[in-house]
């Protein structure tokens, strides 16, 4: 028996991280060790903080005004793990690595095809070749291939939200992310295009690291393999599988955070 | 009661839309119907032949062909210089001035699309005056004044618009290029220039109408009525707007009026013909945004 090896190894270690918008404190006093052990889905009141929380692995918040921020974040982002405030980081490198999607599908304007294609052009610049075989490989990756290979040059505004979807997600695997964050990525859709985005992440989830910010709890305890409780831009929990199984003891969380 | 009032509502935005569609209709039936019997080989190239006329080798005589060629000149040249500097402001405004510069800088674009035509035209004729007195003796009114005095007066379209379409994108729209590792300059470029292309073009399309209607800049900067073709960019030269004006002013037969009507007729097709072209031009970037 050696404990030590069946040890999962954090890919994300968070130490004293305080977030402000024009001063005024959004996320406080974050620290915060996340292993491997499946989805880490994130709950909690809206305007908990659970957004900028995601956005700061991505360091995303600075792209607003009024950001401050203190405090270290680190990501395990090629074998080692990185502080990402760190100068020789690029910033854009950072945000290739750690994808994101958003609560709404937020395609562009453009082809189904072409909403892979740019982004992974203009941040790769892989030859044309390199980039068809890519599109195939995620698009199939997100179960999208059969349903737009005979339409990839239609406007990717329409497609069903649940394509949409499932389309910026491959948007983001293309460029080959060590960390995916998922904001509410089921909100804006019915049930059914939920239920299959679910089971695209349980199946991503041994490819990727994947951090969710989901607004149902039934939904957390169907994909999560752990679960972050906010609360007023503080993580109150960390619940492992074995602790939200127990319904009684989640239903007690609930009452008493959200 | 509320009945009534929503009756009335409609009946009104209804009545309203009726009225500017039907002023419309009436001003293209009367041009239509006084110029468009004075088409014919004589509006245009007066007694010279067509081939000659097109080609410069004779001289064009009381017709429209060299005001066509100056209004088409003049508004390419104005187009040329403040198509690239509006876009570019625009961009400036909406993606990097911070306050208080960017309201300051908003406020002289403000103070810029208020200046009055003729304002515009007074400062190219002082420009002219004070060359003339210090640096050149022979500087003179002309095509390039002109042009660039336009481009002037229609510089604050082209920034407002370009600065309201980048502005309008939503915030989702705004955070794709950053959260997929592109810098600011690809993101703008790549992401927020292509979807704003319908407003920029909008406002492309009204600055070029408005050059080339504009007869305030170009009187006091070298339009003349019987310059010819354009003698390059230092020349004097005709342009259809004044030739309408200087028709109307100074006609001395009823035929010479309608000519007038004619050459307002030219006027209105050919503003459309370049906003035809500024829509291609759209168009084209629109597939090539599409193109892998
Ligand atoms: N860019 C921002 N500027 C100012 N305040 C912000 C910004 N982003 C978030 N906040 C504030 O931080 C709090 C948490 O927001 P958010 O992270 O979006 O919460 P959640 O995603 O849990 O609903 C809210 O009160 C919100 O008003
Ligand atoms: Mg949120």
């Amino acid at each position: 028996m050696e404990p030590a090896l069946t040890q999962p190894k954090p890919f994300c270690i968070i130490k004293n991280l305080h977030i402000l918008f024009h001063g005024k404190p959004v996320l406080q006093d974050i620290n915060l060790t996340l292993t491997d052990c499946g989805i880490t889905v994130l709950v909690g009141a809206s305007g908990s903080g659970k957004t900028t929380f995601l956005r700061a692995l991505n360091r995303l918040n600075e792209y607003y005004p009024g950001y401050s921020a203190s405090g270290q974040i680190e990501l395990a982002l090629s074998g080692t793990m990185e502080n990402i405030y760190q100068t020789d980081l690029q910033v854009t490198e950072l945000r290739r690595r750690v994808g994101m999607v958003f609560q709404s599908p937020n395609v562009l304007p453009v082809s189904i095809a072409q909403n892979i294609n740019l982004p992974l052009k203009l941040v790769t610049g892989l030859d044309r070749k390199k980039r068809e075989e890519r599109l195939v490989e995620v698009l199939q990756e997100v179960h999208l291939w059969n349903e737009v290979k005979d339409r990839l040059k239609t406007k990717a505004s329409h497609l069903s939200g649940g394509q949409q979807q499932r389309l910026c997600l491959a948007r983001v695997l293309a460029l080959q992310p060590k960390i995916l964050l998922l904001d509410e990525p089921t909100a804006s859709l019915d049930f059914k295009a939920s239920g299959r985005i679910e089971e695209l992440l349980l199946e991503l989830q041994h490819r990727y690291r994947i951090i969710a910010v989901s607004h149902s709890l039934r939904q957390a305890r169907r994909i999560a393999g752990q679960i972050l409780v906010m609360k007023e831009g503080r993580i109150e929990h960390l619940l492992k599988k074995d602790q939200f199984e127990n319904s009684e003891m989640l239903q007690q969380l609930l009452e008493e955070f959200l | 009661m509320r009945k009534l009032f929503d009756i009335f509502i409609y009946s009104w935005v209804w009545i309203s839309t009726l009225a500017v569609f039907s002023t419309v209709i009436c001003l293209l039936w009367f041009l239509l119907s006084r110029g468009l019997p004075t088409f014919g080989k004589e509006l245009f190239f007066g007694q010279a032949s067509v081939w000659e006329a097109i080609t410069g080798q004779v001289r064009v005589w009381d017709a429209l062909w060299p005001a066509c060629v100056g209004t088409l000149s003049l508004v390419f040249l104005a187009a040329l210089m403040a198509v690239p500097l509006g876009i570019s402001s625009g961009i400036y405004l909406a993606c990097f001035a911070e306050n208080p510069f960017k309201r300051i800088l908003s406020l002289s674009v403000e103070l810029l699309a208020g200046t009055p035509s003729i304002i515009m035209g007074l400062f190219g004729f002082a420009l002219i005056l004070f060359l003339r007195n210090t640096f050149f003796p022979d500087a003179n009114t002309s095509l390039l004044l002109a042009a660039s005095c336009l481009a002037l007066l229609i510089l604050p379209y082209l920034i407002f618009t370009t600065q309201a379409a980048l502005e309008s994108l939503t915030d989702e729209y705004r955070l794709i290029g950053p959260s997929l590792g592109l810098s600011q300059l690809q993101t703008i470029f790549h992401i927020f220039l292509p979807a704003s292309g319908r407003g920029i073009l909008g406002g492309v399309i009204l600055s070029l109408g408005r050059a080339a209607e504009d007869t305030a800049v170009i009187m006091l900067t070298g339009v003349i009525a019987n310059a010819g073709l354009p003698h390059g960019l230092f020349g004097k030269f005709e342009a259809l707007p004044f030739r309408i004006f200087y028709l109307a002013a100074e006609y001395q037969t009823p035929a010479e009026l309608n000519s007038a009507y004619g050459t307002a007729l030219v006027l209105l097709c050919l503003t459309g013909l370049l906003y035809g072209g500024a829509l291609a031009l759209h168009k084209t970037l629109e597939w090539q945004w599409n193109q892998h």
